[in-house]
């Protein structure tokens, strides 16, 4: 994979089974971002070939492309909420995906399948702000209200980039067991880029380590200690 | 199992509320829309004039063999220079007026004396209110055909908002070095110099450039009154009915416009993001220097002298004017169709800005430019609707008037159409922009999750947009409600229109009442729009 002149990732191979739970580690500009960038089909691969549910995400387009998109959840750091909707919009926005464009404008002026938000909201612990505007929220409230969205969402592959780094600790462990969960509970499958080497070993069976845009780690996360995954946060000399 | 994210879960049952004023505006505003569909006539009455297709088929056929013959090219070209003459040198004068009208009205002059800040603002509401056009066809009948009537129907108006905006520019500048300074003993001049004009200083200078774009417009409306250059040459064709004449001045009017908008986004985009390194930087320094330079071009151009302004018969006729202007007229009839007239004013212009507002939200998506790499249709695309934007908003709104009575009957219709459509091309503009600053992630976060295009428009593009359209909306509405005077000037109706028949029959008194109904419409109409606007916010 490469943008203009910068190869961002090269070489990598890596195939992940339903029901695994994998931790994405490694300095800022390993590649991690890009890496679930392609998973989602945000991003398309200048050589190689990407294969997600049986699908390659980039290639299909139109009502094909948005099934199988609407089966991928991605939690980004909290960048893609609309600030000036409320969040119960924002949490809806997780089925436009399955909901039809005349459904997805009148739920605009009547919020439509309040129960399964407020049902979802309260799991995140945000349930009196549902109809709150999302821009008076804090981050780390509004990071909750991504994973809302991902909850009345339920995909089957679940992909976050750094789900919890506006959260404090205990949040933190919440929100990743959350999103363990939400995968395990459907068959399905956890990808997380993380930083913080705690989070990683309590709640990922499987490590994937990235410097430089190569795979240079992949064990389960059972044998691994803090330490070995201390070097790989160092930046590249 | 089931995770529940947070401690104690606090058992809070959040309820939708709406905010109350939000929707009362909002029904308002429906309310009125209809009241005004239904005074233009559209429920009730025959609005379309189908004998006149025919000859509106000719007009636009004549849009792709506009006149190209050197004698014609020629006048275009001396004309063109004309309306920059006009435009440059009544900029000069409204920013002179602005610098010294702003130092007037401020509240760092004014301080906690809030009743003369009031009243300092409440004076420049008279100028301000007032069309261009209406000031040159009162200063036509004082100074007679000279060019300062084209300079002073530009800088005064032009020059009571400038300072009003200079004024603002400069009262919202953090106060931290300004107290600093006059703690330290400075004197109010130079604490004023060092701590509040710096940091002022880019938006004082976009604004100008800003102002400039505008005069080139009011220019050539002025030349429609009768000052001369494109204006007067588009009228003279339009009256002659030579359409590809009329097309060859719409193109020297949009280039005109299109030069305008390039300069002024340049110096604008400069002045947002300065290049790095010591030193002037040359695009800033040329916006401040050519500017002066054509001054002193338009100055020998147009051939001014002070001496007219000066002489006894301008005096005279001064004093004739104001003597048979007072008291005004408040005749019953006067009054009777002042009211009735004001009514057509009020729906013209509503129904104007809703034509622009809709059309703005549905060519906003076409007309901007968004980052990233897009498949050639999408940019031919973009770049016909920007055009198309463009030649609306470089045709003055008379002449769309004129253009819409072939298939329209005459009416509140017509006027409210064409200042539509004008309104379009500078609100579709304004729009285009605002999508073009919007955050592209939410939308691209939505496209991610396998939303429809119209979905992942609806909840990541509508909300953000939707803020600043209705605020440029409502802000143009009360430049819609002086245009509307414009139109009616030229013949379609309204307060514009009496306002012409009242000057043309030299009723002095009778134009002061109109004037002064004129003047509380706009105040209205501003005080309406505010409120509304800060209701949004």
């Amino acid at each position: 994979m490469r943008y203009g002149g910068t190869t961002a990732l090269a070489g990598v191979d890596l195939t992940v089974g339903p029901g695994e739970r994998v931790a994405l580690v490694g300095a800022s500009g390993a590649g991690k971002s890009t890496l679930l960038e392609l998973a989602n089909g945000s991003v398309t691969p200048t050589a190689g070939s990407v294969r997600v549910l049986d699908a390659d995400p980039s290639a299909r387009s139109g009502r094909a492309g948005r099934r199988l998109r609407a089966r991928i959840g991605t939690v980004h750091q909290h960048l893609e909420l609309v600030g000036s909707l409320r969040v119960v919009h924002n949490v809806n926005a997780g089925r436009l995906g399955t909901w039809p464009a005349a459904r997805a404008a009148w739920s605009l002026l009547r919020p439509q399948g309040v129960p399964d938000v407020v049902a979802a909201l309260e799991r995140v612990g945000l349930a009196d702000r549902a109809f709150e505007r999302t821009e008076r929220l804090s981050g780390g409230q509004r990071q909750r209200v991504a994973i809302a969205r991902l909850l009345v969402q339920q995909p089957d592959l679940v992909l976050a980039d750094e789900p919890a780094s506006a959260l404090d600790p205990a949040l933190a462990d919440r929100a990743l067991a959350l999103l363990g969960d939400l995968a395990r509970d459907r068959g399905g499958t956890l990808v997380a880029a993380l930083h913080d080497p705690g989070l990683v070993l309590r709640h990922c069976d499987r490590v994937v380590g990235l410097a430089d845009g190569r795979v240079v780690l992949d064990r389960p996360a059972a044998g691994l200690s803090p330490a070995d995954l201390a070097d790989l946060y160092e930046a590249p000399a | 199992m089931t995770t529940v994210l947070d401690r104690p879960v606090r058992p809070v049952v959040a309820r939708l509320r709406r905010d109350r004023r939000r929707w009362a505006w909002a029904l308002g505003a429906a309310a009125v829309l209809l009241w005004s569909l239904a005074g233009a006539g559209l429920f009730t009455g025959d609005v379309v004039n189908p004998g006149g297709t025919a000859q509106f088929g000719r007009f636009a056929a004549a849009a792709l063999s506009p006149a190209l013959d050197a004698g014609f090219l020629g006048l275009l070209a001396s004309s063109a220079l004309v309306t920059v003459a006009y435009a440059v040198l009544g900029t000069a004068l409204a920013l002179a007026l602005g610098a010294v009208g702003a130092v007037l009205v401020s509240r760092t002059t004014w301080g906690r004396r809030r009743l003369g800040w009031l009243l300092s603002r409440g004076v420049l509401a008279v100028p301000r209110g007032l069309h261009e056009a209406v000031w040159g066809l009162l200063l036509v009948n004082v100074l007679g055909l000279d060019p300062w009537v084209g300079i002073l129907a530009i800088g005064i108006p032009y020059g009571a908002v400038t300072a009003k905006v200079f004024a603002d520019l400069v009262d919202e500048v953090p106060r931290g070095a300004h107290s600093a300074l006059l703690a330290a003993g400075a004197g109010r001049a130079s604490a004023t110099l060092y701590g509040l004009l710096p940091p002022a200083a880019g938006g004082l200078l976009s604004y100008s450039a800003y102002r400039l774009e505008c005069a080139v417009r009011s220019a050539v409306v002025l030349g429609m009154v009768g000052a001369g250059g494109l204006g007067y040459q588009l009228s003279l064709s339009f009256a002659s009915l030579r359409w590809e004449q009329v097309w060859s001045c719409v193109y020297a009017l949009s280039l005109l416009c299109l030069a305008a908008d390039v300069a002024g986004r340049a110096v604008r985009r400069r002045l947002a993001a300065p290049p790095p390194g010591p030193g002037r930087d040359p695009v800033l320094t040329g916006a401040v220097v050519v500017p002066l330079l054509l001054v002193a071009w338009s100055w020998w151009y147009l051939a001014v002298s002070p001496a007219s302004l000066v002489s006894a018969r301008t005096a005279e006729q001064l004093a004739h004017v104001l003597g048979a202007a007072w008291p005004p007229a408040t005749d019953g009839a006067l009054l009777g169709s002042l009211g009735a007239l004001a009514v057509d004013t009020v729906q013209m212009s509503v129904i104007a800005i809703a034509v622009a507002a809709l059309g703005a939200v549905l060519l906003a998506g076409a007309a901007a430019r968004p980052p990233g790499r897009l498949s050639p249709a999408r940019r031919v695309g973009g770049a016909v609707v920007r055009t198309v934007l463009l030649l609306l908003r470089a045709v003055p709104p008379p002449v769309w008037a004129l253009v819409l009575l072939f298939v329209l009957l005459p009416g509140v219709l017509p006027g409210a159409l064409a200042l539509g459509v004008y309104t379009l091309g500078v609100l579709g503009r304004l729009t285009a922009e605002a999508v073009e600053e919007l955050d592209p992630r939410p939308r691209a976060a939505l496209a991610a999750l396998g939303a429809r295009p119209v979905g992942a428009w609806l909840y990541g593009v509508l909300p953000g947009a939707a803020g600043p359209v209705l605020a440029y909306a409502l802000y143009r509405w009360e430049v819609a409600i002086r245009d509307t005077v414009l139109v009616g000037l030229l013949g379609a109706g309204g307060l514009g229109a009496l306002l012409a028949s009242e000057i043309a029959a030299f009723d002095w008194a009778a134009v002061t009442t109109v004037l002064a109904a004129i003047v509380v419409l706009t105040l209205l109409v501003d005080l309406v729009s505010d409120r509304a606007r800060s209701v949004m916010r």
